[in-house]
Parts: structure tokens; C-alpha cells; sequence
């Protein structure tokens, strides 16, 4: 502590605390052999007769002290504490305080009770208003008689859904998940390009509903999505249907109790709904991409409330990010420019040719069928599919170069005009054989409950690569 | 003035008209709301007064409230 | 610690405050609203603001709340959104 303490003996003590009264008679003899000051963390009526009591409301003293049980009896030299002692030892409290008769009558031991600073809810505040934490966003005062929840509303903070009031506390409570600094700038957040601080991660996180041990992956997400690569800004702005979709791999999916299984892509989980819902609400009020301003997305998708969920990695097929590059055993996330849900519906495919040729008759579909080499898209394998081609050996790679050699498709196929459907490619292709997906656009994840023949396919917005996405991988960290 | 909040985030800009004892609760409220209505304030009293007299406060009120309905008046610029 | 204190989640470049809508650079050709908050006498105020209003040649429509102490019901709220282009409520005293 930097702060200077007054030298001589310090007593910190609660007045409802049956060994701070059995020490009471003794504070007089303690003031008597030199310089006593004592903090009364509950009450007036505790050692009141002596001058050096101090009623310490707020807590500001205990709090600097470091106080966790009362009575503490410490001994100050030149302005520094030498050392201290707590609940009742005679034998401590005689040679700390250098008076060899004190407390003769009192048995030789009793133990202490909390310090009232250590109380739910108190310490937290506490720390808010004496502690060096200084939080920098503004605050706002919604008012006695206004429904906190309402007020969010009011003020525009809401993706529809009600929020989390982010109170001081809460937002404390969330900066504890993050060995981050409050003040550390994550990224510059579009469509505005304004800084984004952790400390403004964290006040969306708590409107989320995130726990704070969600923060890392959060904070990952969120630097990811703020990649030139993943191109951000022009998924907000774009009419189309895409905004981020967050796949999550290694331990940390299962430390945080994320889902990987059942109903895997919808609701329900506390992890997988508000990490997601966390990072599109700092893009609403950190970035300023809102529906009817910048985001003029014609349709838009439900994902735009939150789309995030853990790969099921309980099988032999290879994580996702261990395909980008991340190391085994390290946590990481993906982000896609993910547009919503389409089912594959095969309960009849016995063996992986016949079943990655239903993956790709619907995997064509993806923007149109006749376009080609415009969006990416995540195929995501159910357990029952992905045990047709496990059980033959088939790997993910082994899947995925199947998947490219079925879809490529002759140009004349899909040029504009053919068919009699004006949408198409540009006729100077009408000669060659056309991939579906860019080289990496495709990628395979295995997801979902242990039961159903259904997989689905999560179309990616169609600029892929530098026209506008690519996916992006980003170890978590803390 | 909750009203009025109300209204204009159903699109519809709002004046409020309230007699000066109102001003410092009003200014209290709007902070409350989040929302700065357009407010016109006229002497006090209200109550005791005559019929004239409550149409001379409306007659000395209606510039102002027209210019909170317009633009460059009641927007806030 | 004051339990109605929140920290603002956005970028902070808007004033802390809602902004005011936009209002018509004319009053031509826009209905009026004028919603009485039912205290008394501020009828008396009311009908001569739809006076002076109807004499611009302004079109004037009016509402009432069924007390002054409590918020305007919901399906009035709505009636009005629908029926008005500007809103004028008094008189509050």
C-alpha cells in the first residue's frame, strides 16, 4: 500500500462479532501503551469511549487493509505495517503489541469472524469504488423508477431480445474472465471504426447474458471477425443474407459447457446462445450496424441473433482447427460468414459414395444452383453420417476431395441463360468444367445428437476470399 | 413526457406543454428517460385561472410550440 | 451504490440522450395531434390552440387520456401513431 498507515497499533473490528467484544475491554490498555487506531467496520457503539475509533462506514480503511477477518491487530512503523495478527492469541497479541500482562483473564485462543468486506456483493463494490480498477464508459443513469430492462430498450441497445442492465458490477464480474486489460483496444469495430475496448466487450458480454469465464473465447471471436481477411465491415453492409457464425474447438468448448450435440445449431445452451448474441451486439453497439442504417440486409437470417456452436470432436475425423493449422489440444475459434441452415435429409445412403453424392446434389445449391465460385459454405455432419465414412475410412480430406470431384459441373450448365433461367455464370465459361467452391471454401464439421440421418449446409456469403470473406481461425487464449 | 417519448419512437415528434413549476422535474425526467422531450412551459399558475386568461397562455404559447414542431425548432439542431 | 447506474455499451459518438425525430420543414398539409392529459383546464388551453391551428388552415385532431396519472393507454398511443402526423400534449401543472 502505498498509502501512509498511522504508526502505533491498528485494530479493524466488527461490532457484532463475539471475539471483537471479548477483545473490547483490552482496546483501552492497547491505547493506553501508545498510539491505537481502530476501525469499526459495522457500528458506532464499538470502543466509542476511545479517541482513536474510527466508524469505518464505507469500508474505504478495511478495504485498503486488505482485511479478511475481524478483530486484525496490526502493528504500523513509520508509516508501513511490520506485521499483524487476527482473531484472538493472547500470546500474538502480547508480542505485537509489546503489552506482556494484556488480556490475562481471556482464554488463550478464539477464533475471528469474516471481515465484512469480504461479503457477497460487498466486495465487488468495494473494489469499484477504492479498488484500481477505473472503468471508462460512460455512465448512464436510467433512474428510480424506470425498469432497468426497458431502459436498454429505450436507448437502442437491444437486438429484440431483452438484455442484461450492464451494472458496474456485472461489468466488474465479467472483467474478471479476462487477464485482459479494461483499456486494451481489441480492434477498430465497423462499420463506425471505432476502438473497442475489453472493457466495452465486456459491458455487451454481461447484456449477452455471458458468464464471464466466456470472455476468452469472446475476446477470440471478436479479433477474428476484426481480420482484413474475414472483411467485417462489407458483411455488415451487404444486402445479402450473412453475418458471423462462430464454430468453436478444443477444451475450452467443453470447460465452458458448450454444445456440440443435440439441437447443436439451435437454442438452449447458455454458452452457444450468448457468445454469439455477445459478438452481434458489439457490432450493433460498438460498431453502429444496425438493420435499417448500415445493415440493409434484404432478408437477413436468424442467425443475426447469435449463431455459435461447438464441433463434436468425440470421432476420429480431424477438428476443424486442427485442419486450419491450430495445434492439437489448443482451443480455437472459426469464423464464417454463416447465412443460415439448410437440411440434408438422407436416411437411405449405407455407404460414403452414395451419401457424399447426395451432400453434393444439395451442396449445389448453395446461392444458386447455377452459380459457381461465389460463396464458401460449412458442411456439417451429423454422427450417424459421419460414421458411414469413418467406418470406411474415409478422413474429412478424403470427404471434401470427393465432394470437389462430384461438384465440379459443365459451364454450359450453368452459364446465364441456360436452362432458360437468366442467372448464371458468364458465358465465356460455357466450355469448362466449373468447381462449386473456391479451393478452401468448403469446410466440414462434425456436429449435432447422436440420433438422425440429417446433415445440413451452412452457406457462406457470396463474396468469398478478397471480394469480401474468408473464414478465419484465431487460437483462444485468456 | 412519457407520452411523448413514446410517441416519437412510434414516429411521431411530440410537444409537451406544462406550466413552469415544471421545469426542473421535466429536465429530472428527461434524464430518467434518456429522452429530451420538446417541451413549452407557461407561468404558473393554471388552475385558478380564467377562461381568457388560459386562452392569452395559449395564444402567447402557440410561436413557440410551431417552432418545435418544424425542423431547425423542435429537432434539437 | 445507486442500482440504476449503467455503463453504455455502445461507441459512445451519440449523446447519452435519445435524439429528438426529425420534424417537417412545414406544417401544410399535417394533421396535429393534441392530446389533453385530462387536468383541468387544459381544455380551455386545448381549444384555443385548435383554434389558432385550425385558422392556419392545419388540420387538428383531439385526444384525451382517461387520468393524468398514468402513462396514455396503449391502443390510444396507437390510434394516435396512426391518425397524426405531430403531437402537442398538455397541460401538465
Amino acid at each position: 500500500m502505498p498509502v501512509s498507515l498511522p504508526d502505533g497499533l491498528i485494530v479493524v473490528a466488527k461490532a457484532d462479532c463475539p471475539t471483537c467484544r471479548l477483545v473490547e475491554p483490552l482496546l483501552a490498555e492497547l491505547a493506553g501503551a501508545g498510539p491505537l487506531t481502530v476501525y469499526v467496520q459495522d457500528s458506532a457503539d464499538y470502543a466509542a469511549s476511545l479517541p482513536g475509533t474510527l466508524y469505518d462506514q464505507t469500508l474505504e480503511h478495511s478495504y485498503r487493509l486488505g482485511i479478511e477477518f475481524v478483530p486484525t491487530l496490526i502493528r504500523v512503523r513509520d508509516g508501513q505495517e511490520v506485521e499483524r495478527t487476527y482473531g484472538w492469541h493472547r500470546d500474538d497479541w502480547r508480542a505485537l503489541s509489546g503489552v506482556a500482562t494484556l488480556g490475562e483473564g481471556l482464554p488463550l485462543m478464539r477464533p475471528g469472524c469474516g471481515s465484512k468486506t469480504l461479503e457477497p456483493g460487498i466486495a465487488e463494490r468495494l473494489e469499484l469504488a477504492f479498488g484500481d480498477l477505473r472503468l471508462q464508459s460512460r455512465e448512464i443513469d436510467v433512474g428510480d423508477a424506470e425498469d432497468a430492462i426497458e431502459a436498454c430498450y429505450e436507448r437502442g441497445w437491444s437486438d429484440g431480445l431483452p438484455v442484461v442492465p450492464p451494472t458496474p458490477v456485472r461489468v466488474l464480474r465479467m472483467l474478471k474472465g479476462t487477464s485482459r486489460a479494461p483499456d486494451e483496444v481489441v480492434g477498430l469495430m465497423p462499420p463506425d471504426l471505432v476502438p473497442c475496448t475489453v472493457e466495452k466487450v465486456a459491458v455487451n458480454a454481461v447484456m449477452a447474458g455471458c458468464k464471464p469465464e466466456y470472455m476468452p473465447v469472446l475476446l477470440a471471436a471478436l479479433e477474428a471477425s476484426l481480420t482484413d481477411a474475414f472483411g467485417l465491415h462489407g458483411l455488415i453492409c451487404t444486402t445479402m443474407f450473412g453475418s458471423p457464425l462462430i464454430i468453436v474447438n478444443g477444451p475450452v468448448a467443453r470447460a465452458i459447457g458448450m454444445n456440440s450435440g443435440v439441437n447443436a445449431l439451435g437454442q438452449g445452451n447458455r454458452a452457444n446462445a450468448t457468445i454469439g448474441r455477445a459478438l452481434q451486439l458489439i457490432i450493433r453497439n460498438v460498431g453502429g450496424g444496425r438493420p435499417g442504417e448500415i445493415d440493409r440486409a434484404t432478408l437477413g437470417n436468424p442467425g443475426k441473433y447469435s449463431f455459435c456452436f461447438a464441433e463434436a470432436e468425440d470421432s476420429e475425423w480431424l477438428p476443424l482447427a486442427q485442419e486450419r493449422g491450430i495445434e492439437a489440444g489448443r482451443s480455437a475459434v472459426t469464423l464464417f460468414p454463416g447465412e443460415g441452415v439448410q437440411g440434408i435429409v438422407d436416411q437411405k445412403s449405407r455407404d460414403p459414395e452414395s451419401l457424399a453424392r447426395s451432400f453434393a446434389l444439395s451442396l449445389r445449391t448453395v446461392d444458386h444452383a447455377k452459380l459457381a465460385l461465389a460463396g464458401d459454405a460449412v458442411l456439417v455432419v451429423s454422427p450417424e453420417h459421419a460414421r458411414v465414412f469413418i467406418e470406411a475410412g474415409w478422413s474429412k480430406q478424403r470427404l471434401r476431395e470427393e465432394l470437389e470431384r462430384l461438384l465440379l459441373a459443365p459451364g454450359a450448365e450453368l452459364v446465364a441463360g441456360a436452362g432458360g433461367i437468366a442467372e448464371g455464370i458468364p458465358a465465356q465459361f460455357r466450355e469448362m468444367q466449373i468447381p462449386k467452391f473456391r479451393p478452401g471454401g468448403l469446410l466440414i464439421v462434425r456436429a449435432g445428437g447422436s440420433a438422425g440421418l440429417f446433415s445440413a449446409i451452412i452457406a457462406g456469403w457470396a463474396a468469398s476470399g478478397a471480394v469480401g470473406s474468408s473464414p478465419v481461425t484465431r487460437e483462444v487464449l485468456t | 413526457m412519457h407520452d411523448i417519448a413514446d410517441l416519437e419512437s412510434r414516429r411521431i415528434p411530440g410537444v409537451g406543454v406544462a406550466s413552469s413549476e415544471f421545469v426542473d422535474a421535466a429536465a429530472l425526467q428527461a434524464r430518467a428517460l434518456g429522452f429530451d422531450p420538446a417541451m413549452v412551459f407557461v407561468p404558473h399558475p393554471i388552475q385558478d385561472r380564467t377562461d381568457d386568461e388560459m386562452r392569452a397562455l395559449a395564444e402567447a404559447a402557440l410561436p413557440e410550440i410551431l417552432r418545435l414542431l418544424r425542423a431547425g425548432g423542435g429537432d434539437g439542431n | 451504490m445507486n442500482g440504476h447506474i449503467l455503463l453504455d455499451p455502445t461507441a459512445e459518438l451519440a449523446p447519452a440522450q435519445r435524439p429528438r425525430l426529425a420534424r417537417p420543414a412545414s406544417l401544410q398539409g399535417k394533421v396535429v395531434g393534441l392530446l389533453d392529459i385530462s387536468k383541468p383546464r387544459g381544455n380551455v388551453f386545448l381549444d384555443q390552440i385548435e383554434a389558432q391551428l385550425a385558422a392556419m388552415g392545419i388540420e387538428v385532431k383531439r385526444y384525451s387520456k382517461p387520468t393524468f396519472t398514468r402513462i396514455a393507454p396503449t391502443p390510444l398511443k396507437q390510434q394516435i401513431a396512426a391518425e397524426v402526423d405531430l403531437l402537442v400534449e398538455g397541460l401538465a401543472d
